[in-house]
């Protein structure tokens, strides 16, 4: 762990940092002038000042000062410096003409001839590094430190494991003999101990190296790397943090934090300080492809590989695209390279599978990480992967396999231990399995919810069999986490998953189990099970926003309450222009910066979806689907289905959409925020300015919103708080009537509150029963998250003996909430008015996990209805539990008795 | 020398006995060897319930509720004549029509308990409950209450000359913990709503061992009558329930004591070493039941109360069984009483 380093401040310190502060403005020349102890200063000072003014990133003035430094004894000093400063800004030709210009004989200034090396390595010449180190390891007797290390990691990228291993072990042993004592070179045997896998040595070392000299910013920025490999993100951040307090510039700390946050702003410092650094340039085109800007993001790759062709890196991303693309002549000349100095590297096939898999490409993925642990076995980060990507195929066992290989041999890797502890997990979950599906969820959830989910899940399957004209592979595997950590690692290896309630991976489902959701849970269910036909339909080669959109469609396809209404939502993007080109809709998953801008991500493709079926009808969807499966141009794919090209085919979607805004012909006024809920549209949506006038509502705010209402009588909102404004005031009538004109004019308005539900209210509190119940039912039309009013709706059903509306209340009820013991009672009751003792016992078996308050009188209920199932066995067991807690219990005791005699006719 | 064990198998016996037993006196403290709570139809049972002061006008509204519907539901449902519920709040202010004996100072609640005392008859049953606010540290705990506060050393003076009746104390106080540890006696059963001082914010216990009092909600075994070991697992698991609904880390965890040791269990009960005498001690004044007039149901009726002692000494020693041979021995009685109870009750 970090220990706070203290930093000598000196006159030294002083000066550097107010020559930092002022480095982006100040001439040079200013910037290297000496501090006031002298007008000659001598080389000594020259290269002090020169190292300080580059530690703390005054790059320019460290050069200049630098350059000034004239004197044998400390001129290779000062020309590592000075080749440090042209590295750290990208002039990578400056500085090995520093380098070479000093160099006569490597083996007589090995730290320079090092330094070269290292510069060879970084504008991809490899093999000359090879060289150079190795003349001077053979010239000298007790090779540096760094340059032992330096030529394990060339031998290491060139494919020469055991050779490389030889110099790490050196390097090691020096230190083991005591003879490692600058902190510089305590971080090169902390690199050799990583590449050794001597994890925690490596980060013990590197600790040593930080407390030796706080300064050493490589030290903090290697050490980083280190957490971040094993992604400890918090460790790693405190790390490049550090580093960059001493030189805001190092463009290596800030790639670092880029991976863990703000990528595009830290990306940008980098660049700015180093515009040629590789790491930087590779990271960003990295970050551009996946955010589905390709052309900039294979620009920035480029760049790189200008500078290094040798980047692996960089080469496996574009490898991993055009694998993605099925272009393999495009794949095998990037091998090829790849292959000329590094051959059959380990990490470029590790780096394939993890894009590959990062890109829900899970089996090509496998088929990656299977070469790279070919090639390299003790590559634990293949093994990871591989792991993670067998898992996310359903290869459980042989995934939990490799999981295990690699924590064994890479203890540190959080993402690792956290898959292995959700393995733990599962071990006490149940596995429950229907025709299709094999399910994995808590014990309680096995007892509460499977017994509604297996009747959905078969349904579903049925249904969308029949409609898609596809079966997927069986079983398909759902897991239902109770902890929405276990479900974020399950899904994505790391417990923060952001809004996400449930992932399909093509034949893996994961889901958050209902019971910590205030949500549909059926609809979630049906969702993601709609991803499983497109995702396996196109081999998860669909894009996420079409995915995304019929898995959203067929929600309203499902059930008749199920879907997004996002009307106001439509209307306001439309005003501001936020809709996204056709061609581009995969941005707004991408570069989505808030939950609202995810929510609309969703809708806005279940527009397009909706578009295509109302316009062209299902077979030309079905038809485009199929499409995906093959790698095309996704303008060819619309224009082989629709046969228009991508631009006609979005303006006839804004066409359509511009009439769908005139349909809704409501008011929006600009003042009025959007409605916002969590679980990216699955879930309530809450309408803040209305809950605030719930909450405050006052003369002001009455009079504000009648003067919208007469600008403005299409104004749903004004309508809508000016309602809740009068029913606070008791204005009852007045309310009804701004209610009702809310309603009117966005019926399927969907937000809380909604004008039906605060009717519903205003009619409670005059006393009107029935009109409040029937704006309930109208509510729940088109509100599928909520609980209390089809509970409400059930019991009164159930008082006035219609079972079939009670059936479907307490069906609505259960479709959001099978946690609560008075839907089960209720549902108890209806089964057994309808004479359904089946589903009576399935009720009385619910209530039993539920409801721990009474178990003699629920085991009981229990009992009974298993005698009238005719589940003798079952009664009996039942009803002795009770009578051991309670042997005296009548009602028991006679439930036993019919239990234990003969049945009439026996 | 009487030892733990040997108390609890003589409470074993107890509970199993304690419907067949004829009247027994309850035994005088200084006897360890005999049993408590062995009541019969001719057993007095006392309640005094102490209402301390109130920190707001809201709380004392609470304080005051919780006592209305004590006293009523003891006197209604649980046959307690209303002349043996003491009520001592506050500072002694009319509490709704009920006859209210005097304010919970110090120095009334012990003219109260001494008064008492001279009432009681051995073998009678004194329930105490207290209901307010409560502090303290270790060593140091208090029962807010008008006047000088007291502790629980002065209450268990109060109590002390209470040798041959069976004592219940229900602190649901906050910080009730250290109290109530003063209160532990061979042959009383205490409980505190809360285990240990830090627990300081105004439990929720008493409201939840009310409602398990109103109707028998806590009679869990359906016999009829609620035991205090029922009262304590109804109201705590409800308090545990309510905190866990509200998404709180609950600031209240009550404990029992039956064995006199100060050392109290959150989940009393058959696997516990507190809860075997509280399970027989119960709330209910016991009413004399309608005898049934034929020789045939008399004999029965023996029948049938040895069969329930048969099943209380299996159930207290399922663990020396095999499951199996558990369930079918278990399930032999109760048919076996099921069939006696079905015939009994058709007999006149």
């Amino acid at each position: 762990m970090h220990c706070l380093k203290l930093i000598p401040l000196n006159w030294l310190r002083a000066a550097a940092v107010l020559a930092a502060l002022t480095a982006a403005v100040a001439p040079s020349t200013l910037l290297a002038q000496e501090p006031a102890t002298g007008l000659n200063p001598s080389s000594q000072e020259l290269l002090d000042r020169g190292d300080e003014l580059l530690l703390r990133g005054s790059y320019l003035a460290a050069i200049e000062v630098l350059s000034r430094v004239n004197d044998e004894f400390f001129q290779d000093q000062a020309d590592l410096g000075l080749s440090r400063a042209h590295m750290e800004t990208g002039q990578y030709a400056q500085a090995e003409a520093v380098l070479q210009r000093a160099l006569d004989e490597p083996a007589d200034h090995p730290e320079l001839a090092t330094r070269l090396a290292e510069l060879y390595v970084m504008t991809g010449r490899s093999r000359q590094a090879e060289v150079v180190l190795a003349e001077v390891i053979d010239g000298q007797l007790n090779p540096p430190v760094r340059t032992l290390v330096q030529t394990g990691l060339v031998l290491a990228l060139r494919g020469d494991r055991d050779a490389a291993d030889v110099h790490f072990n050196a390097a090691l042993a020096r230190y083991d003999g005591g003879m490692v004592f600058e902190s510089a070179d305590v971080a090169m045997v902390a690199v050799a101990a990583r590449q050794l896998d001597e994890f925690h040595d490596a980060n013990a070392l590197f600790s040593e190296a930080v407390r030796l000299d706080g300064n050493n910013i490589e030290a903090l920025v290697l050490w980083g790397n280190l957490f971040q490999e094993k992604f400890n993100d918090q460790d790693a951040q405190t790390n490049y943090n550090e580093a960059l307090e001493i030189n805001r510039r190092y463009a290596p700390a800030l790639v670092g934090l880029a991976r863990i946050g703000s990528p595009e702003r830290n990306l940008s410092r980098a660049l700015e300080a180093n515009s040629r650094n590789v790491a930087a340039l590779q990271t960003f085109g990295e970050l551009m492809i996946r955010n589905g800007r390709e052309e900039e993001g294979l620009g920035f790759l480029r760049q790189a590989l200008d500078i290094n062709p040798e980047s692996i890196p960089a080469l496996a991303t574009l490898a991993a695209r055009a694998a993605m693309n099925d272009d393999m002549d495009e794949f095998e000349d990037l091998r090829a390279r790849v292959n000329a100095f590094s051959p059959e590297s380990a990490s470029f096939y590790a780096s394939i599978a993890e894009f590959l898999g990062n890109n829900y490409r899970f089996t090509e993925a496998v088929e990656y990480a299977r070469r790279a642990i070919d090639r390299d076995p003790r590559n634990w980060h293949a093994h990871t992967v591989l792991g993670g990507n067998l898992v996310r195929l359903g290869e459980e066992s042989e995934g939990k396999r490799h999981l295990e290989q690699a924590f064994d041999n890479d203890p540190f890797n959080v993402l690792t231990s956290n898959m292995l502890q959700v393995f733990d997990v599962l071990e006490e979950y149940a596995t429950l399995e229907s025709e299709h599906f094999r399910v994995n969820m808590s014990q309680r959830d096995a007892q509460v919810l499977w017994p509604y989910m297996e009747p959905l899940l078969e349904e579903s399957w049925d249904r969308l069999v029949a409609k898609y004209r596809f079966e997927p592979e069986v079983p398909v595997v759902i897991q239902v986490f109770e902890r929405t950590e276990d479900f974020a690692v399950r899904s994505v290896g790391l417990p923060d998953i952001g809004p996400l309630v449930g992932i399909c991976f093509g034949k893996v489902v994961t889901l958050i189990s209902p019971d910590t959701l205030s949500a549909n849970w059926q609809e979630i269910v049906w969702h993601e099970l709609v991803h499983v036909f497109t995702l396996q339909m196109t081999q998860n080669r669909m894009p996420r926003w079409l995915s995304e959109g019929i898995s959203t469609w067929e929600e309203r396809q499902g059930r008749p309450e199920w879907g997004r209404r996002q009307g106001l939502d439509l209307i306001r993007a439309v005003q501001q222009d936020r809709l996204l080109p056709v061609g581009n809709l995969n941005d707004g998953f991408t570069g989505a910066n808030s939950n609202a801008d995810l929510s609309f991500a969703y809708f806005q493709s279940y527009l397009v979806v909706e578009y295509i079926a109302e316009q062209y009808g299902f077979e030309d969807l079905l038809a485009l689907i199929h499409e995906y499966a093959e790698i095309k141009d996704e303008s060819d794919m619309f224009a082989n289905v629709f046969g228009v090209d991508m631009d006609t085919f979005d303006a006839g979607f804004r066409a359509w959409i511009e009439q769908r805004v005139a349909d809704i012909n409501v008011y929006v006024h600009a003042e009025d925020s959007p409605d916002e809920g969590e679980g990216h549209g699955h879930g309530v949506r809450e309408n803040s300015s209305a809950i605030l006038a719930e909450l405050y509502n006052n003369e002001s705010l009455k009079q504000y919103m009648q003067g919208r209402v007469q600008r403005e009588p299409r104004d749903f909102q004004a309508h809508l708080q000016l309602g809740i404004v009068l029913f606070r005031e008791e204005a009852y009538n007045d309310a009804i009537s701004h209610l009702r004109t809310a309603h009117e004019l966005l019926p399927d308005y969907t937000g809380y509150p909604s004008p039906s539900l605060v009717l519903a209210q205003v009619y409670e509190a005059m006393g009107n029963e029935a009109a409040k119940r029937e704006q309930l039912a109208i509510m729940l039309e088109n509100q599928q998250h909520d609980f209390a009013a089809p509970v409400e709706l059930a019991e009164h059903a159930l008082q006035v003996g219609d079972l079939d509306q009670a059936d479907y209340y307490v069906d609505r009820a259960l479709a959001v909430n099978p946690y609560r013991p008075e839907i089960h009672r209720l549902g108890a009751e209806l089964a057994s008015r309808q004479g359904d003792t089946g589903r009576t016992v399935q009720a009385y078996e619910v209530l039993l996990t539920l409801d721990q308050s009474d178990p003699v009188a629920a085991r009981t209920d229990l009992a009974r209805a298993y005698l009238e199932n005719s589940q003798r066995d079952e009664a009996r067991m039942t009803v002795l539990r009770a009578l051991e807690t309670a042997p005296t219990y009548e009602r028991a005791q006679q439930i036993l008795l019919q239990a234990v005699e003969s049945p009439e006719g026996d | 020398m009487n030892t733990t064990a040997n108390r609890i198998a003589c409470w074993l016996l107890a509970s199993a006995l304690w419907q067949v037993a004829p009247a027994m006196q309850a035994q005088s403290a200084d006897d360890e060897s005999m049993p408590w709570f062995q009541q019969d139809a001719g057993t007095n049972k006392y309640a005094v319930i102490v209402t301390g002061a109130a920190a707001s006008a809201d709380i004392a509204e609470r304080f005051r509720r919780w006592t209305r519907d004590l006293h009523s539901t003891l006197r209604d449902d649980y046959g307690y004549d209303g002349d043996n519920i003491r009520i001592l709040i506050d500072e002694g202010q009319p509490l709704d029509g009920l006859t209210v004996s005097a304010s919970s100072r110090v120095d009334d609640i012990a003219d109260t308990l001494s008064t008492l005392q001279t009432e009681v008859d051995a073998g009678d049953q004194l329930s105490l409950f207290m209901i307010g606010h409560g502090s303290g540290t270790f060593g140091d705990a208090k029962f807010n209450n008008v006047g000088p506060d007291m502790t629980g050393a002065d209450l268990a003076s109060m109590l002390a000359g209470f040798t041959e009746q069976d004592i219940v104390i229900i602190n649901t106080t906050s910080a009730s913990f250290e109290f109530s540890r003063e209160l532990s006696a061979l042959g009383r059963v205490v409980v505190s709503a809360t285990r240990s001082p830090s627990e300081r914010y105004d439990p929720i216990f008493a409201g939840y061992m009310i409602a398990g009092l109103q109707d028998h909600t806590a009679d869990l075994d359906r016999n009829g009558r609620v035991s205090i070991l029922e009262l304590f697992n109804y109201a705590s698991g409800r308090v545990a329930g309510w905190y866990d609904e509200q998404g709180r880390l609950a600031t209240e965890n009550a404990v029992l004591d039956d064995t006199g040791d100060g050392l109290f269990s959150r989940e009393p009960g058959a696997t516990q070493a507190d809860g075997l005498l509280a399970e027989i001690a119960y709330v209910d004044v016991i009413v004399p039941e309608a005898e049934k007039t034929s020789p045939q149901a008399r004999a029965l009726r023996v029948d049938m109360q040895g069969l329930e002692r048969e099943i209380f000494i299996l159930r207290n020693q399922k663990q020396n069984y095999l499951e199996d041979d558990y369930w079918r021995r278990l399930e032999a009685l109760l048919i076996d009483l099921a069939t006696r109870t079905r015939t009994y009750n058709a007999l006149p």
